[in-house]
């Protein structure tokens, strides 16, 4: 039955590229910006369910690793002429005037940078617990925005930067939601893995059973704020402008909404629930707009979408408290047996 | 062999002192009990020895080793575990996972060795599978091993903590109040099966305990608190006729 399951992936995945590439071939420049931002969201949900959901650190540090990812890939993939252009007000620092990397190596630095603050983040923040440790990570979030407003000769500060070159295509993006949801299926299997939901479920008990407490809560942040900038650079260069006023808590509370509805601590929930969310703020814009309701007209009110998602999360959190999946991940055996209409099995009930 | 000593052991929350000058010493392949009162400091005196808390004066050796101001995971890693009064499992996993996480202490693959499932780390993981699923044998729990912790019966979450505690291959087993809420069928089987993991595990088992048959059935020494003090110490025969224990327990006739 392992063989089935390999098989069955392996056609999903071929289904995938197919789709992908009639989706790059015929499919308009706007959904294809709403698919890439489904791919990113996916990314960036699943690097902090890792942090939220599997491990039980409430952060809300998200938009900062972000903003370092996206800022990263940003300088380092403008191009000379595009610097200063940008740079107006006072020029770009010498080093990074005449740098012009290739995408990937720019996006894995970005990776690499937002791990390494990650770090050093974490090390002392994560001795705090529960609401301490959400109102430290706000906190770190909130100061990378104002030092990159403040940067002026690196970030170009409140001016943000322009013609950032759209490298971000449908295949860098869901290749690599893919490469995350295989690495985080790996991570969350393995022993460390498991550490990790042990701290989560309880952590006197689980120091008490020989798991270092500070070296996996560490591990946990440090791999969750690569993957948030690897997501925030995939994010700038899809976008081609970014300014620090883009990574305030709204970005952190879109991504917390994408997990809690779809399930902390479920891979399949937060890849669901990131394209559904995705595709709805899309789809309720006309909720922006003013609505003639027959008796009265609601004018237009930037944000009136949002207002959906907030009472979805009230009505989440009040009645169904474990989101979409729960803790639960995708099997073929679900799946199969949810498309037989719950016929049993016909030989060997056992997977 | 002495496996544990204590030295003077104190333990002090503000003005109120929980232990004082706890004097404790283990030989290899003791059953131990430590009992008295509600409130007595008991539990206080498995968290200084378990690190979850440093006490305030005296020193705590292990096989001649100073861990008194060793972290928690560390002094499980060198080989004493616990369980505890109120069942501290990982409720949301299944009862397999709550064993396996008990062997992570011991694995040696590294984050990327076990990410890219190297031989190294899948012979490791075969291992402690294994091990896991022998544990579950042993404490009868191989039927309900995919169960989710939570929804075990109260006898076999017990259990379950013991088996977790075994996982992490201790030498020296710190039980608190094994017996708590069973009755008195559960207590017998609990009875035997406390010396019978003692024998097979080659184990020093010191516990918490109430439940006075269980007590004075197994224990070969007893230390009992009162107030945090160490009023006795000494077999079960001596304790039972001690004059002190009587009256910490009983309370003292004033007419006397």
């Amino acid at each position: 039955m392992m063989k089935r399951d390999y098989y069955l992936t392996s056609i999903s995945l071929v289904l995938l590229v197919i789709f992908l590439y009639f989706a790059d071939m015929y499919m308009d420049a706007y959904i294809i910006r709403i698919l890439n931002l489904c791919a990113i969201y996916t990314i960036l949900g699943l690097s902090m369910n890792l942090i939220n959901g599997f491990t039980g650190l409430f952060s809300l540090g998200h938009a900062g690793f972000m903003a370092i990812g996206a800022y990263t890939t940003a300088i380092l993939t403008l191009s000379v002429d595009a610097k200063v252009q940008n740079f107006f007000l006072e020029p770009i620092a010498a080093p990074l005037a005449n740098v012009v990397w290739p995408f990937f190596p720019a996006l894995l630095l970005a990776g690499i940078l937002s791990a390494l603050v990650g770090f050093l983040i974490g090390a002392p923040a994560l001795r705090l617990k529960g609401d301490y440790l959400a109102i430290a990570t706000l906190g770190f979030a909130e100061i990378i925005r104002v030092v990159f407003t403040n940067t002026q000769n690196i970030t170009n500060g409140a001016l943000g930067l322009k013609r950032i070159p759209p490298y971000t295509n449908l295949w860098w993006s869901f290749g690599i939601a893919v490469f995350t949801v295989i690495f985080m299926a790996l991570l969350i299997n393995s022993s460390y893995g498991r550490a990790f939901k042990a701290i989560r479920e309880d952590e006197i008990a689980a120091e008490s059973m020989g798991i270092n407490l500070f070296k996996h809560k560490v591990m946990s942040f440090t791999i969750g704020a690569f993957f948030a900038g690897v997501g925030g650079g995939l994010l700038g260069n899809l976008l081609g402008t970014i300014d620090p006023a883009m990574f305030r808590f709204t970005l952190t509370f879109n991504i917390l909404l994408i997990i809690v509805l779809g399930g902390m601590g479920s891979i399949t929930g937060t890849v669901i629930s990131a394209f559904v969310v995705t595709i709805s703020l899309e789809a309720l814009r006309f909720l922006d707009q003013p609505i003639d309701l027959g008796l009265f007209v609601i004018p237009g009110i930037a944000g009136m979408r949002m207002v959906v998602f907030s009472v979805l999360l009230m009505l989440v959190v009040l009645f169904y408290r474990h989101g979409l999946m729960g803790t639960n991940e995708f099997s073929w055996d679900k799946f199969l047996k949810v498309l037989r209409f719950k016929r049993p099995l016909l030989k060997g009930g056992k997977n | 062999m002495e496996m544990l000593r204590t030295e003077n052991i104190t333990m002090q929350f503000g003005g109120l002192t929980a232990v004082k000058d706890f004097n404790l010493k283990l030989n290899k392949g003791e059953i131990v009990a430590l009992i008295g009162p509600n409130g007595a400091g008991k539990t206080t005196a498995f968290n200084m020895i378990t690190g979850v808390y440093k006490p305030t004066k005296g020193k705590i050796y292990y096989k001649g080793r100073d861990i008194t101001q060793m972290a928690p995971h560390s002094i499980t890693k060198l080989g004493i575990a616990r369980t505890f009064q109120n069942i501290r499992l990982f409720k949301n996993l299944s009862v397999i996972d709550n064993v396996l996480i008990a062997n992570h202490l011991h694995v040696k693959s590294n984050l990327f060795e076990a990410l890219l499932r190297v031989p190294k780390y899948k012979n490791e993981d075969r291992s402690m599978m294994k091990k896991s699923m022998e544990l579950l044998e042993i404490v009868g729990l191989i039927d309900v091993k995919d169960e989710k912790s939570s929804s075990l019966p109260y006898g076999m979450q017990r259990r379950l903590e013991i088996a977790r505690a075994l996982a992490t291959k201790p030498e020296v087993l710190l039980l608190d109040e094994p017996a708590a809420g069973m009755n008195p069928k559960e207590t017998e089987d609990l009875t035997k099966f406390i010396k019978k993991i003692r024998d097979d595990f080659d184990l020093t088992i010191f516990m918490i305990e109430h439940h006075m048959q269980v007590v004075m059935g197994i224990s070969e020494r007893i230390y009992v608190f009162d107030y945090g003090i160490t009023i006795a110490h000494g077999n079960p025969n001596e304790i039972q006729n001690n004059q002190r224990v009587i009256e910490a327990y009983l309370g003292v006739d004033d007419n006397a």
